[in-house]
This record gives structure tokens, C-alpha cells and sequence, in this order.
């Protein structure tokens, strides 16, 4: 019968193309995600000295480039064979749980939650963040941008640049901190735990305290039993830092765990001609296809995936709010896209306890952070947790340090083939024979995959900037029946 | 009379994605006269939405210098407003569009500049998808004629819209 194109989806990095194919009977067969391409980061950089990555993969996209700065700074670890000193290692954690406090901070106000603050039937021009502030009030827009602002203060105060730091070196970073700073980390660490505790109280009001709303939130067309993969400590609990990699089945039983330098043994790519955006999947799975269930090697990993993952948070509050959670939503794992704003919430109380924690570690304001790499450079992958899932960088160079091999996989590539899978499922509970495509509808789909806070910036190496979302109504032949998009 | 506006002078744009970095280029050409100037300051950045909005706080007016793709000839400059087309930057897809943070700002009370004295000036860019640290030919020509641009916006009291064609001459 047709296609639905969705252009463009407001709110998303980049742009990108959903097209919906319908079936001769108006039922939604497939639904595809689209995004362009930008081409040549890998070509840009070698060639290059690998002390360069740092800077320049945080340059790949304005999004999370602390969470590059940070894969690339483990990656130089790994390729000159220094392991940095307990100081250091501290410094980059405390770090990155205050990007994570931040980052996380914005998606769930701007992003996310106006889907669930206004309501998926409210109209575009409200599903904003000046929507959610005229429902929740100017208090709360103020506490907003001043988490944003204590956050970007620190990360310039300890990463030596606001947005992009020039700090980590191989073995270690390039300067510590002070008591003067680390009171005021702590400080303001304690404020960011407040600001967490407000912000789930928020979404207990808002979205727990609304029937409708918990519904759609456990309803099946926003549900896939897939793999989950997060990264975790010793303990296996959530760690967006350091620790070994955990995948667990449809049904929570662990499948794997293992070293991020393995990547390779357990994740491979699945490509198709459609998207220059490749697929993932597990290896020992292997690829069935656009389908979940613990026979598809298809995984997600978000940060519900990272509470799936785990066996619990590892600070207490946001333990606390983990056990919620899962007794909220009927226990652990959980596979309801949407509960990933949950989540996303639970982990934004974790980084601001972990801040805490490590601004009152006595080793944090220690003089010995670095220890200077000796050996000869050869290859090496590093991993951390970035909020929109397991970023994972690898290098090789030659014996001066020069790049001969770059592979990037960024947090929603991860997730490419399970939005797909959303987005499908998403277009065929909402989209019935004989009713019109409207424009709420159409937002349905569309929470579908921006529960995973997809950007495309650096999975396509694409660009900042507003993501155009086209959605095509397409005919079993491919002919377009109609065509949505929103500028 | 009046005292000079409190101005900045922001280049927006990935710095190493061939032309999108030309805001980059540009204010790395004119930084250095500006630099006397003790009322006008001059920064790169790379996020649109909020993060574009923070950085404009504080300031009665701002010079946004941007690559933009649209229909026109590689290397043509224009000058806009917002309201007026965007430019890959100035709506982050991960917060908010440039409009809703400005009016985010002004609601909690940020001092910002009016729309009338928030300017865009936008180079047509014919390449925004490889990875390179060189703009295009055409898109290299023109960065002579945008910091020319900014120069006749910097020396005008008002940007506002009658104003405009002025400054492109």
C-alpha cells in the first residue's frame, strides 16, 4: 500500500530517513532507519601519531566528546603498555562521572522527557524543553542549566577545555588537582546528588504516578527480549569507566564476559545495502536477522542494557533506585524501551554518588598521575561506557607510534539493529489498515528509537545539528504513498 | 552616545570536517585584529542548541560565523537572523534548537542578546562529509569575504534586518 517517511526527527543528531513499508492488506511489513554517511575518519587519521586520537576523536561530534577523549586516552594505555597510577586512574572516573552526570541531565530534560512530561499526543512545537518547563515550572529549568554549568565548569577546571579536554595522555593525565578543587568537586558532587534524587522524584510523579503512561511504558510494541551488554566491575556491577564487558541473554543469564580487548571474539558486523551503518551482533549467536529472542544474536546497549547487564549499582542510593525499578517493571531483565529513561535516571544518581565518592577518596589530589610509557607501541583497544552504550576504540601503529589501523565502535552503532527492531515494532502497533498516519502516530515511532538517545554524529561519523527526520509511507513495490517530515 | 555593544564573535562548526570547519577558518583569520578591540571577544565552538546558548550569555551582541547547505552556490555568504534558516549548528539535535534555548536562557533570566542582534553568517558549503582539515576551493575563497562581512556587521550600530544588504556589499 505504502511508505511512511518521518523527516525530520526533531531532536536527533544528524538526519535520517524511516521508511515503513506497508503490505498489500495496509499492515506494516518492515520499517527501516536511514542515516547519511560522513566519510573518511579513519582515512583522516592514520597516518597520524596515535597521541593525537584523544583530541581527535572528541572532534568526531560535539555530543559526548569527553567519552571519545576518555575510549582514546584507555586505548593509548593499551597501545604503549603502561598501566596509569591509581591517582590518575581516579582522576579520569571522577572525570567522566561528572560528563555523565551532564550529558545525562540533558537528554532526559530536553530529549527524552518531553515525550513523557507532554505527552506523546502533545504537539511538536510543545515537545520541548520549554514545554516541560511551563509543566514543571522555572525552578526547574534553573536547576537544569546550572547542573549543566557546574558540570561543563568542572570538566574545563579538571580536563583543561569546556567541551573538548586535552588532558588524557598515555599513562595517565596531564595534570591533578588541588585541595581548593577537590572541596569544590565535592561540593558540587553533593548538590548533583540532589539534583539526581529531584529528577527521579520528577519521573515518579510525572510518568509512575501516570497509569497511561506506565502502560505504554510496559506495552509490547515497545518491547524486545534481546541480549544486553554493559560493562561491569568485579562485583559485576554498573561501571561506566573500567571492568569487562557482560552480555546476558533474553532471559538474564550471562552469556559472556570478557576483556574489552576481545571485542573482536565476540562481536561481529552484519552489513546491508541499505544503511551505510553497520550491524553488530554476537558472534557465538550469530545473525538471524531483524529479530529478537535468544536465538538472534542482535543486543542492545543502553543504559537499561547496563542495569540488564549487571548484578546491581554500585553506590547505595542508586541501588536503591535500581531495586525500584525492576520491582516496578516485574523484575530483572527488563526489555521495555522506554523504561531506558528509567534507567538513564537510575545511572545519572550513580555518577553523582560515584563523583562523591571519589572527590573524598584520599589519593585523588596525589602528585603521581602519570607514568611515562617506555615500551614500543604496537596495537591497543580501549573501552568505556559512554551514555548511549560500549564505546570501544582500536589502534594499531607502527614502532614510532604512527597510525596504520583505526576502528571505532561508538555506543549507537551498537544499538543500530535494535532500533530498527523498535522502530518496526513501534510502526506496526500503532499504524492499522484503514487509519490515517497522523502526527501523534508518528511521534510513537519516533519515541521508539529516541529512547536509545541515538547519535548518529560519530555511529555514521555524521554531523552535529539538527536530525531531519523524513518518514516514507511506501507502497510492497517501494513506491512512496506518503511522505511526513517536520523542519 | 551609546556605548559600544559588548560583542562576541563565535565560529561554529567541526573543525576538522572539511568545510564545515570554514567558521573555524574564518574567525581564525580575523582573531588576530579583532584581538585589540576591548569590546569584542572571539570563540570557536561546536555545539548548537544550549550549549550555543550558554556561550552567548553576557554578551549584547553575537556574530555567529557558520558553513550552511542549501541550495546556493558553494562559497556565497549571507547574512541571517534567527528565525531565518538554520544552519547545521545552531539546532542540536541533543537538547534544543537555537530558538528554544534562547528563550529557555532569557526565561530563567540569562542576559542575551535580541534576536535582532544575534547575527549568522553563513558560507554555502559544498563538502560537509569528509573528514579533512582543508575547506574546498570555492568554500576557501570566500573566507576572506565572510570575515569582510563581519567586519561591516562589527562596524554597524544596529544588524537588523533593513540593515542587512549593506553588509554584504
Amino acid at each position: 500500500m505504502g511508505t511512511i517517511t518521518i523527516d525530520p526527527v526533531t531532536r536527533l543528531e544528524g538526519h535520517a530517513t524511516i521508511d515503513i513499508f506497508l503490505d498489500d492488506a495496509g499492515s506494516v511489513q518492515n520499517a527501516y532507519l536511514q542515516v547519511p554517511e560522513l566519510r573518511g575518519f579513519e582515512s583522516f587519521c592514520v597516518g597520524r601519531p596515535a597521541e593525537d586520537m584523544p583530541n581527535l576523536t572528541s572532534r568526531i561530534c560535539g555530543v559526548c566528546p569527553e567519552a571519545h577523549h576518555m575510549a582514546a586516552t584507555k586505548a593509548l594505555d593499551a597501545l604503549f603498555g603502561v598501566d596509569p597510577p591509581p591517582t590518575a586512574k581516579k582522576l579520569r572516573e571522577l572525570f567522566y562521572s561528572i560528563f555523565f552526570v551532564t550529558d545525562h541531565t540533558t537528554h532526559f530534560y530536553a530529549l527524552g522527557g518531553p515525550d513523557f512530561v507532554m505527552g506523546p499526543d502533545a504537539p511538536p512545537a510543545k515537545r520541548n524543553i520549554l514545554g516541560v518547563i511551563e509543566k514543571v515550572g522555572m525552578e526547574v529549568a534553573g536547576r537544569v542549566l546550572n547542573m549543566r554549568k557546574v558540570g561543563h565548569g568542572l570538566i574545563q577546571a579538571i580536563g583543561g577545555r569546556r567541551v573538548h579536554p586535552n588532558w588524557g595522555l598515555p599513562g595517565g593525565v596531564s595534570k591533578g588537582i588541588d585541595e581548593k578543587l577537590r572541596q569544590e568537586i565535592e561540593l558540587r558532587g553533593e548538590e548533583a546528588i540532589e539534583f539526581a534524587r529531584f529528577s527521579l522524584g520528577l519521573f515518579d510523579d510525572i510518568v509512575l504516578g501516570n497509569e497511561r503512561y506506565v502502560e505504554l511504558v510496559k506495552s509490547e510494541g515497545y518491547t524486545h527480549r534481546t541480549y544486553d551488554m554493559g560493562t561491569v566491575d568485579a562485583h559485576d556491577k554498573v561501571n561506566f569507566y573500567d571492568g569487562q564487558i557482560r552480555v546476558v541473554g533474553p532471559s538474564g543469564k550471562q552469556l559472556c564476559k570478557y576483556e574489552p580487548a576481545d571485542y573482536r571474539d565476540h562481536i561481529a558486523e552484519h552489513v546491508e545495502s541499505w544503511s551505510y551503518l553497520k550491524f553488530p551482533y554476537l558472534r557465538a549467536v550469530g545473525w538471524r536477522g531483524f529479530v529478537d529472542g535468544a536465538e538472534s544474536g542482535v543486543y542492545k546497549a543502553t543504559p537499561l542494557s547496563r542495569l540488564n547487564a549487571s548484578a546491581g549499582m554500585a553506590t547505595p542510593r542508586a541501588q536503591v533506585e535500581y531495586e525500584r525499578l525492576y520491582e516496578t517493571l516485574g523484575g530483572r531483565p527488563v526489555h521495555s524501551t522506554l523504561a531506558t529513561h528509567w534507567a538513564r535516571l537510575v545511572e545519572l544518581l550513580y555518577a553523582a554518588e560515584r563523583w562523591v565518592e571519589l572527590a573524598r577518596d584520599p589519593e585523588i589530589t596525589g602528585k603521581d598521575w602519570r607514568k611515562l610509557p617506555t615500551a614500543t607501541p604496537r596495537e591497543g583497544v580501549g573501552s568505556v561506557e559512554a551514555p548511549r552504550g560500549t564505546l570501544t576504540h582500536h589502534y594499531r601503529t607502527d614502532e614510532r607510534g604512527i597510525l596504520t589501523h583505526v576502528n571505532l565502535i561508538v555506543g549507537t552503532t551498537n544499538n543500530n539493529a535494535p532500533i530498527n527492531l523498535s522502530i518496526k515494532k513501534a510502526a506496526q502497533a500503532v499504524i492499522e489498515k484503514g487509519r490515517p498516519v497522523t502526527e501523534p502516530l508518528l511521534n510513537m515511532v519516533e519515541m521508539a528509537f529516541r529512547a536509545y538517545d541515538p547519535c548518529f554524529a560519530c555511529a555514521t561519523h555524521s554531523l552535529p545539528g539538527r536530525m531531519p527526520l523524513v518518514v516514507n509511507l511506501r507502497s510492497p513495490d517501494g513506491a512512496i504513498l506518503s511522505t511526513l517530515s517536520r523542519q | 552616545m551609546n556605548e559600544p555593544a559588548n560583542t562576541l564573535v563565535l565560529g561554529l562548526g567541526n573543525p576538522i570536517l572539511g568545510d564545515d570547519a570554514v567558521g573555524w577558518r574564518v574567525v581564525e583569520v580575523i582573531a588576530r585584529e579583532l584581538a585589540g578591540l576591548p569590546n569584542v571577544a572571539v570563540c570557536t565552538c561546536c555545539r548548537g542548541g544550549i550549549e550555543l546558548m550558554e556561550e552567548m550569555v553576557g554578551f549584547d551582541r553575537v556574530v555567529i560565523v557558520d558553513a550552511i547547505v542549501s541550495a546556493a552556490e558553494p562559497g556565497t555568504v549571507r547574512v541571517l537572523h534567527p528565525g531565518e534558516l538554520p544552519t547545521r549548528h545552531c539546532n542540536s539535535a541533543h537538547d534544543a534548537t537555537l530558538e528554544a534555548a534562547l528563550a529557555l536562557g532569557r526565561r530563567v533570566g540569562a542576559r542575551l542578546p535580541l534576536d535582532d542582534d544575534i547575527v549568522l553568517v553563513a558560507v554555502e558549503a559544498s563538502d560537509v562529509s569528509t573528514f579533512s582539515e582543508r575547506c574546498t576551493p570555492a568554500v576557501q575563497a570566500a573566507i576572506p569575504v565572510a570575515a569582510a562581512t563581519i567586519r561591516r556587521v562589527l562596524s554597524r550600530s544596529t544588524t537588523r534586518p533593513d540593515a542587512r544588504a549593506e553588509m554584504l556589499t
